[in-house]
Order: structure tokens, then sequence, then C-alpha cells
């Protein structure tokens, strides 16, 4: 069971590893934003499996924290990058 | 016992297998608003079956609650974070598209 | 076999890190230190210390998130710079001799190279057993609280945890005199949209909670002051980009004081404990575990007020000055 757990969390990294290129790419801010909040989403889920793999349940708080924080990234861009009126882009 | 392990390890590599196409979605599809749709693939279903999985493997009452919580507050935010993302970026393709009619 | 779990890490952290280093755009810089920040939580835990793992998701992915995106809208609103005053500006200056850098360049590199050898030094003599990790556990039984870490962190040491509290009030008084105190006053965008305000409603409560349990649950487990103090902090943050600007609303003298409840607090003990005959945060054992908490409750308030002020003034001040950028366009 723990070799399984492991060629699942080395498979998330390599996920998370994939998705960089997006990162470096991505043509607007959103592409970018929107890859963070994947490798968000996936760190969590390595968390978890992490945390069933180490019988630690204490990594649960950490990706809690993760997951209460994702939506303040989001917010943060949609609200500090408003546009307001006559402003150039 | 055995089932349980079987039920997990099926669990996880469902979730990995949408964690992997939500990650070859934003890496390939043409746009920001396609990308999205990839993006909500993994945060929903991948999320959720590891979540399942993880918690059929510990099993713990407390741990399980946690669990669901993450997944729960997970749906939550990305639905919303999608709306919003989808919502600024059409309002900068409008505001880009007057300044180049006018 | 878990080896690879740790190979995979530790050539992510090290190219994630240089990469936000030499990044030719801004905007990657950003985006790949949240992804820097996100392989640093999961080293951590692969490292055992869940503490620090907690503080890194919740300044990388968090705070220093919304900060970075604050600054980097500043950034490309900023005019293009104009090459002839930049001439002028570089031609006045004593660099234009390339032979003058030498010596500064030779004295860094010689810094920076007896810098390296003193902390090669210092990991080559760290005692076999660990440094100081038998010590803090024999003692756990007079801190008050369970956990190792919280109680190095808020009965052994608290002597630094006590100037932390003033370093993080200081990076605050930076940003007031940076930005000057007239501006913090002013109201911010409003969320007009609903669904954006129905989750600000949402997830406030849900960051309360979750602090307020890690807070408590540092007595008998990683968490604590501080990882609660940002969860909090994030709350102020949301507020204030919902429109609600916590420090425009409350009294001002409230605002002043739970900025400086923390520090306060502490101090005021020390004065208490030196005046009872004890030296400085000696708690009495008896009532430790009850001292940590109150101490760490009210550390947690002013670290959260200072991240939220910190914010607010810097949102603000970008504000005024895009918009003075743009009435001289």
């Amino acid at each position: 069971m723990d070799g399984f757990f492991i060629i699942v969390i080395v498979f998330l990294l390599l996920n998370i590893a994939l998705g960089l290129f997006r990162v470096w790419r991505g043509p607007t801010v959103a592409d970018r934003l929107l890859t963070t909040q994947l490798f968000g989403t996936t760190g969590m889920a390595i968390l978890l499996v992490l945390a069933g793999y180490l019988k630690d349940l204490t990594l649960l708080n950490v990706a809690i924290t993760f997951n209460v924080l994702a939506i303040l990234l989001v917010i943060g861009l949609v609200q500090v990058w408003k546009k307001k009126k006559g402003e150039t882009p | 016992m055995m089932i349980k392990e079987v039920i997990t390890v099926i669990l996880l590599v469902v979730g990995c297998f949408f964690f992997l196409a939500g990650t070859l979605g934003v890496l390939r599809f043409p746009d920001l608003f396609s990308r999205l749709h990839a993006l909500t693939k993994a945060d929903n279903l991948g999320l959720g079956f590891i979540a399942a999985g993880m918690a059929l493997h510990i099993g713990s009452p407390w741990a399980v609650l946690k669990i669901f919580s993450i997944w729960f507050f997970t749906l939550l935010a990305s639905s919303t974070s999608c709306y919003l993302i989808a919502r600024f970026q059409k309002e900068k393709d409008q505001a880009r598209n007057r300044k180049e009619e006018g | 076999m878990s080896i690879m779990i740790d190979i995979i890490l530790a050539v992510l952290a090290i190219y994630l890190a240089l990469q936000c280093l030499f990044a030719p755009r801004l905007t990657q810089t950003v985006f790949l230190f949240f992804a820097f920040g996100l392989a640093l939580a999961l080293a951590w835990v692969r490292l055992g210390a869940v503490d620090v793992a907690i503080t890194e998701a919740a300044i990388a992915s968090g705070f220093l998130g919304v900060l970075f995106l604050d600054a980097l809208r500043d950034f490309s609103l900023a005019p293009p710079l104009k090459w002839d005053n930049l001439e002028v500006v570089h031609s006045s200056l004593a660099t234009k001799n390339p032979k003058s850098l030498f010596l500064p360049r030779l004295a860094l590199m010689l810094g920076l190279g007896l810098f390296l050898l003193i902390a090669l030094e210092a990991v080559w003599k760290i005692p076999e057993g660990g440094g100081l990790t038998a010590a803090a556990e024999a003692l756990l039984p007079e801190s008050g609280v369970e956990h190792p870490v919280t109680a190095v962190l808020l009965n052994f040491r608290a002597y630094d945890t006590w100037l932390e509290l003033g370093v993080i009030l200081l990076g605050l008084l930076a940003t007031f005199a940076v930005g000057g105190i007239k501006i913090y006053r002013k109201p911010p965008v409003v969320a007009d949209d609903i669904l954006l305000r129905q989750v600000i409603l949402f997830f406030t409560p849900v960051l309360f909670l979750f602090g307020a349990f890690l807070l408590y649950f540092g007595k008998s487990g990683p968490g604590g002051a501080f990882q609660a103090a940002v969860l909090w902090g994030a709350i102020g943050i949301l507020l204030h980009l919902g429109g609600r600007p916590v420090f425009s609303m409350i009294p001002r003298w409230l605002g002043q004081l739970s900025l400086t409840v923390g520090l306060g607090f502490f101090l005021i003990l020390g004065f208490f404990l030196l005046a009872g005959g004890a030296t400085l945060f000696e708690y009495p054992p008896a009532y430790a575990g009850v001292l940590i908490l109150i101490i760490e409750t009210l550390a947690a308030i002013s670290i959260a007020a200072a991240l939220t002020a910190i914010f607010a003034n810097l949102n603000q001040m970008n504000k005024e000055e895009s918009n003075q950028i743009e009435s001289t366009n």
C-alpha cells in the first residue's frame, strides 16, 4: 500500500512540474493565476495522500490552510486589478 | 480488508486520471475559457476521488470530517474563482475591443 | 523508495528558486514564486516540520500572494521609462567608470565567501544528538504546553517572540513612512458583484474558526499564534477587498489598541514578573498554560491587525499613485 501511495505522490508532483510550462508561457495574468489554482489543488491532494502515507493527521491542517486561502488570490486579482474609468490598460 | 484497499486504489487512480486530464487541458487548450473548464475538472472530480480514497483509508471520524470539509471548500472556492476569473478576463477583452473600434 | 519524492521535491524547489531570480518577466517571477512556496511547504512536511509548513502555506499562498498582485499591478501601470532622463541620471552617477566597480565586487565576494565558510563550519559542528531537542523535551512538563515547538517559542525563548512582534510593528511603521496616514483613511473599491460578496461572507467565519482552532491546537500539536494570525489577517484583507476596510470602520483607538496589544501585554507581563523577583518571562509553572494561551491570542490579534494594515496601506497607496499617473498622461 505504501509503495502505491508513493507512486501517486510522485505522479501528482510530476503533474505540477508539467503545469509549470503554462505559468511560464501563459499569455495573460489570468492564465497564470488559474494554473496556480491548479497547483494549489494538486498540493492539497498530495498532502492528503502524504497524511495517509506518513500516518500523520496534522498534515490535514496544512491542506486546510491552503484550502481556505486559495480564494484570497483570486479575489485579490479581481479587486486589485479592477479597471477604473479612463485608465489605460 | 482486501476489498477496502482495492476500492482505495481504484479511487486514487481515478483521481490521478482527472488531475492528469486537468493538467493536460491547462497545457493544451487554446484559450483561457476552455482552460478554466479543464481546471474545474481537476478541482471537483480529481480532488473529490482522492479525498474519498484517503477518507476510506484513514477512517477515523474526525479526519473524515476534515477531509470532506476540504473537498466542500474547494468546490465552493473553485467554482466561484472560475466565475471571477472568467468575468475579469471578459471585461478586459471588452475594454480592449472598444478601444480598437473607437 | 520514498527517496524519489524527496529528489523530485528538491529538484523542483531549487529549479523554481533559480527561475524566480532569473525569469525574464516580472509576472512569471511572481507566479513561479507561488509554485515555489507550494514546493517549499511540501518539503517542510517531508522534513517533519509541520509548524513551518503551515506558516509557509499561509504566508506564501495568502498574504504574500495579494501583496505581490498589488505590486504587480503597480508596475504594469507605471509609465514606460524615458531613456533620455535615464541617460542623464546615469551619467551623473559615479559608476560611469567600470573600473570603479571592481573593488565593491571583490569586497562583496569576499564577504559572501566568509559567510558561507562560517555557515559551513556551524553546520559541521552540530553535535550528534540533534542539538537542544533533548533539553527542550526534558523541560516540557514545566512549560505548560505539550508541543515542544510552542514551548520553545512562547516559554523558553519568549524574548525572541516578543521582539518578533516588534519587528512586524516596525514593518507597518515603514509603510506609514512611505504612504502617509492621510491615504490610510480613504475607502477602497466596493465589491459590486453579488457572488463575490457572498463568498467573502462565507469564508470570513471559516477563516476565523480555523484560525482559532490552530491557535488552541498549538498547545498540543503543530499550530500556534503566527499561523492563526495569518488566517485572521486574511479576514481583514478579504473585507478590505470587498469594500469594508476594517480600520476605517472601527474607532481609531480600537485599531491602535489591536495593533499594540500583543507587544504591550508581553511588556507588562515581563515587568510584573521582574517586580515579583523572577527573571524576564519566567512564568510560574502553575499558570504557564493559561498565560501562554492569553499571550498567543493577543499576539495573534496584534499580528493579524498589522498584516491587514500593511495590505490596506500599500493597496491604497498604489491607487493614489496610479491616479496621479493617469492624470499626468
